[in-house]
């Protein structure tokens, strides 16, 4: 028996975690010259990891790619700390949210597994 | 999540070296030299991006290749992180300040300072102080969510 939301917050969580990587990477190399900001596509990232079978073009389609629509500076980064923190902060509350979801349903599929109380 | 935590950590070492080369810039910015002698220049250090899993040695780089496979499933991203590549020294002139009387003063009367711009140091710690903050809130935001991960699982 596979337990579907444990499937589906799971891989959320594993894309959420990588582009937490991603970003904290970003934000650490903020001061790096020639660093180029990277992101993970979520969309393609998540059917990567939803599909049931390893596909090669979606993993393909999932790498991480530059962020394209920031400004370069003379040094040729191209980080911008604010939009980072912005999407480290939205990436976390997400992840914090999948979790809260994960935990009802985890503490509902319990419930719906003990033994009736009432006895019926 | 382990992976952040050496990400963030590589990164605040790296800020923190930064402050102290700006601290000793700053320190030396009214130091003199006898005439002939080479004036204190500034230091600037250069960061570099760097996989975290080739800069250490063997047994590091087992532990966190293998924690990171562990930990992202089927994600073939290696761990990054930041180093600092080096520091190269500022080009500027140093400052000649007129003053016949001091002792380090050459045959017309001036004194060679450092070549450090105080106000460049200032703007350069205030950018420095401020990529650490971001480092610490990073850190604090993936000990929350691993608080919260932990949470999840406790079933009552």
């Amino acid at each position: 028996m596979q337990v579907g939301f444990l499937n589906f917050y799971g891989s959320f969580l594993d894309v959420a975690q990588q582009r937490a990587a991603l970003v904290a990477n970003n934000i650490a190399n903020a001061d790096t010259p020639g660093f180029r900001a990277q992101d993970i596509p979520f969309d393609a990232a998540m059917s990567a990891e939803l599909s049931p079978s390893p596909d090669p073009d979606a993993i393909a389609a999932a790498a991480p790619e530059y962020r394209a629509d920031d400004t370069v500076a003379l040094d040729g980064n191209d980080v911008s700390p604010d939009n980072e923190r912005l999407e480290a902060a939205q990436n976390g509350e997400r992840m914090i949210g999948a979790a809260t979801f994960l935990h009802q349903s985890t503490a509902d599929l319990v419930t719906a597994l003990r033994p009736n109380p009432s006895g019926i | 999540m382990g992976d952040i935590y050496s990400i963030v950590g590589s990164a605040m070492e790296a800020q923190n070296t930064r402050m102290g080369v700006i601290a000793s810039n700053l320190a030396n910015a009214d130091s003199v030299t006898p005439p002939g002698g080479t004036p204190y220049r500034a230091h600037e250090v250069v960061f570099q991006a760097t996989p975290l899993d080739s800069s250490d040695d063997d047994a590091d780089s087992g532990e966190i290749a293998t924690d990171g496979t562990d930990a992202g499933g089927s994600s073939d991203m290696p761990a990054f992180g930041v180093k600092i590549a080096g520091t190269v020294l500022s080009n500027a002139a140093p400052t000649q300040n007129y003053d016949p009387t001091n002792p380090y003063a050459d045959a017309n009367g001036y004194v060679t300072g450092s070549n450090v711009s105080q106000v460049g140091q200032m703007v350069d710690l205030i950018d420095a102080s401020n990529s650490y903050a971001a480092d610490v809130a990073v850190l604090q935001q993936a000990g929350r969510v691993d608080q919260q991960m932990l949470s999840s699982f406790e079933v009552s």
